[in-house]
């Protein structure tokens, strides 16, 4: 008969899952490959330590201040900074660090009341927690040196205070485990996410538009905080601070009931957890009642002038693109940032003092979604994984991958560039012909010369991508270098033409050099097709090395 | 005189230092049910990867069909099909998007691709999910997929890297009779798997390969007349197997260590 362990001490279990987290830290550093990541990491901790020690700093003389000239009521201010860092930065934290699915720990002879503290314990060993007890214990140490009596009150409030986040930073973390857990929502998460972050980009002209209309609104709307639970520890130390104890008991039964509610909802979501919660996307085989047949699709090939094999890739390409909820959504924001910057720098309605003429507007604008555009052509086999291996198996030559997949960029360029043109159009009207032409040849130069460039990049500095996930997603340097380098080449060719245009005055000049110019540069690609073909047969292992992985 | 589907001369592999494959020399006849063996990292799929174009030998020569596949890449592709390791599938496409895919990459027409994607979906039993994407099928679903994929052009030589792999009874015996179907009909077929006795059920013939050499090749009533002459006949491919790579008794774990879980 085997050995049977005995029941280890909840202690001892607090005390692996902490030794698990940092092992994990440090395991991960240990990589050759992520010798700059370590260096960024010591770099991040004295930045760390600088913000903790800094703030901390901040919030005791300003606690001491506060209560030292009877306006104890601001402390709310600092109540509602600590609450929404620690709320928040786990989030953003979570997307970039050591992935760690907590739920995981339930492999192991832990009971549920085990696993509730552990998971208590596991968040507040986290980095905003830690950082937030030393600013609320900085707050405590404030309080106390300005107004002794209030200590008690602070000790009680910051303890609530301290449960009711670290519950509901589980909570959260809990629930965002669980969703994350589904591709189609880690991917609209993460579409989302970056959607919010380039909408920042917006406030500024919102509020200069609406500024007027929303502050009301939202003074409106401030009363409604004070029954939160920042506001209500705020309420707490200053009632305390007035020696009204009616106000600081009032407010604590609000944090005691968050924090109950919180633990009540966080105990709900482990104990489903704990009972076994299916989080698996696989298809799961269910029975078929009757035998499906496909049905063979009768519509015409509109592809048809293209051979069957640069058809199939465009074809792929169009769907891997529609179904990169990311790449498709940044597809929307080109012509909005046209938009915005026809808004702040050109046009009739612009309040501008000095508007930007049509001229110089629209080759920088049409040059900007060329950078933007071209970007992801420098690593174009990133989303392909493990697919890659069917270009490698089929027969055919690699030329054809990269007619098909130049072909639908060239499509999404000239979708993009056919938008932001209505918008420029509508907004500013169009430039003179000879700069609308110079423009649109310089356009195809600057492209088509550098899709050779990027073709060959793809093949040289692979680098694995996965669709909808933030963690560990980084282009390889080079490719990024080369890109850099080749939209400067390009960029500076093309201003060079066009400030010799205006130099010699000779309007058509630039047209005319654009033209040879696109004219050798399609025979460039054309030609350097063959010559890819072979770059791919050597490089195959490395492409299929970094893809598969 | 039986048409040589197969043939390699010297064939060697190396990773730096490591000779993952050291001058095999295999010959496998046309309509063969070819089974190659070996233990973990003994160099059965890099032998496949050299001889399905995906990665190019140190040294040495493969001609399959009669075609150099270095000098003719592209005519012995059109001609063989492919379950690597990893199975290669893009899993962003829906499996009838994958099939017709491939199918077109092999020069197929669309009528055909999209007849023949079909069938496929429906034998493989794929065809009741028809916008799941690949990402999302189970292992096993991608498995069948991916054979599928492998056979949608009709190759004469089929390469299947472990293809039963995390396949259900039910799914196996229809790849298995799908796979006897293709040998009647004179494809040959190269297969490796750690499941001995699926290997000995369908396989007529055998090599053993092991710390990169090929260390036995031939018809199973050949290995096991080789290993233990007249008296051998009921011997097992797993005997024979362990006989011939496993004669070190140090690679065998010894249970005796772990006398506290007895």
């Amino acid at each position: 008969m085997a050995d049977v362990a005995g029941r280890a001490g909840i202690l001892t279990q607090v005390r692996l899952v902490a030794g698990l987290r940092w092992r994990m830290l440090r395991n991960g550093l240990r990589k050759e490959s992520r010798r700059l990541d370590l260096i960024g990491l010591i770099f991040a901790g004295i930045f760390s330590a600088f913000l903790v020690v800094g703030l901390s700093f901040g919030f005791f003389f300003g606690t001491y201040k506060f209560l030292s000239l009877g306006r104890s009521g601001w402390l709310s201010l600092f109540f509602w900074g600590i609450f929404v860092f620690w709320q928040f930065f786990p989030m953003f934290a979570a997307g970039f660090g050591a992935g760690f699915e907590f739920r995981t720990l339930l492999r192991f002879p832990l009971n549920l009341s085990s696993f509730y503290i552990i998971s208590l314990a596991y968040g507040l060993a986290d980095f905003s927690a830690l950082a937030c007890i030393c600013w609320l214990v900085s707050m405590t140490f404030g309080a106390t040196a300005a107004k002794p009596a209030v200590l008690p009150a602070m000790l009680l409030v910051v303890t609530l205070f301290v449960l009711l986040n670290v519950t509901l930073e589980r909570l959260v973390g809990s629930w965002l485990e669980r969703l994350l857990s589904r591709r189609r929502t880690r991917e609209l998460f993460f579409a989302l996410f970056i959607l919010s972050m380039v909408s920042l980009n917006l406030i500024e002209p919102v509020t200069r538009r609406y500024g007027a209309i929303l502050r009301p609104l939202g003074q409106r709307l401030l009363p409604y905080l004070s029954w939160l639970p920042p506001s209500l520890a705020g309420k707490a130390i200053a009632s305390a601070a007035q020696v009204h104890f009616g106000g600081v008991l009032l407010a604590c039964a609000g944090l005691l009931v968050y924090s109950a509610v919180f633990s009540g909802f966080l105990w709900m979501r482990y104990a489903k957890q704990y009972r076994g919660e299916e989080l698996s996307e696989t298809a799961a085989p269910t029975p078929i009642a009757a035998r499906t047949v496909s049905k063979v699709d009768e519509a015409p090939d509109h592809l048809s002038a293209l051979s069957p094999q640069v058809a199939a890739v465009l074809r792929k390409e169009f769907r891997y693109l529609t179904r990169n909820s990311f790449a498709f959504f940044t597809l929307i924001f080109p012509p909005i940032m046209v938009l915005i910057f026809s808004e702040m720098f050109a046009g009739r309605r612009t309040p501008s003092q000095h508007p930007v003429s049509p001229e110089m507007l629209f080759p920088g604008i049409m040059a900007y979604l060329v950078l933007i555009l071209m970007a992801p052509a420098y690593n174009c086999f990133a989303f392909e994984g493990r697919g890659i291996q069917a270009y490698f198996m089929a027969p055919l030559r690699f030329r054809e991958i990269f007619l098909g997949k130049n072909l639908l960029l060239l499509s999404v360029l000239a979708v993009e560039m056919g938008l932001s043109l209505a918008m420029l159009s509508w907004r500013l009207g169009l430039p003179s012909p000879p700069i609308f032409v110079a423009t649109l040849t310089a356009i195809v130069f600057a492209v088509v010369g550098q899709l050779s460039l990027a073709n060959w990049s793809s093949l040289n500095f692979p680098r694995k991508l996965e669709f909808g996930q933030m963690r560990g997603q980084r282009q390889s340097g080079m490719a990024v270098l080369i890109a850099f380098a080749a939209q400067f080449l390009f960029g500076g060719i093309c201003a060079v033409i066009l400030f010799a245009g205006r130099l010699t005055e000779n309007r058509w000049f630039p047209a005319e050099a654009f033209t040879l110019l696109a004219l050798a540069a399609v025979g460039g690609y054309f030609a350097s097709l063959d010559a890819l073909s072979r770059v791919a047969e050597k490089k195959k292992e490395t492409l299929i090395e970094a893809l598969c992985r | 005189m039986q048409e040589i589907a197969i043939h390699t001369k010297k064939l060697s592999r190396k990773f730096g230092n490591l000779n993952a494959v050291d001058g095999i020399d295999l010959q496998v006849s046309a309509g063969q049910f070819f089974g190659f063996l070996g233990p973990n990292g003994a160099g059965k799929s890099t032998t496949i990867k050299m001889l399905t174009g995906l990665l190019a030998p140190t040294s040495g020569t493969m001609d399959l069909l009669g075609l150099d596949l270095g000098a003719h890449p592209v005519e012995v592709k059109r001609q063989i099909g492919v379950v690597p390791e990893g199975m290669g599938l893009l899993e962003r496409l829906t499996g009838l998007e994958y099939l017709q895919f491939v199918g077109r990459m092999y020069g197929l027409d669309r009528a055909t691709t999209q007849r023949r994607a079909a069938e496929l979906l429906d034998f493989m039993q794929l065809a009741d999910r028809p916008k799941t994407l690949i990402a999302d099928y189970s292992h096993g679903m991608q498995k069948k997929l991916a054979l599928a994929a492998a056979v949608i052009h009709g190759p004469r030589i089929l390469f299947l890297d472990e293809p039963f792999e995390g396949v259900d009874a039910l799914a196996a015996g229809a790849l298995k009779a799908l796979l006897g179907r293709m040998i009647e009909r004179g494809t040959t077929i190269f297969l490796t798997s750690h499941v001995l006795e699926i290997v000995e059920r369908l396989c007529s013939h055998v090599a053993i390969i092991h710390k990169g050499r090929l260390v036995a090749q031939g018809s199973l009533e050949e290995l096991r007349a080789g290993i233990s002459g007249a008296a051998g006949g009921k011997t097992t491919l797993e005997e024979i197997f362990l006989s011939i790579v496993g004669q070190d008794g140090a690679e065998r774990p010894r249970l005796e260590e772990l006398s506290w879980l007895m």
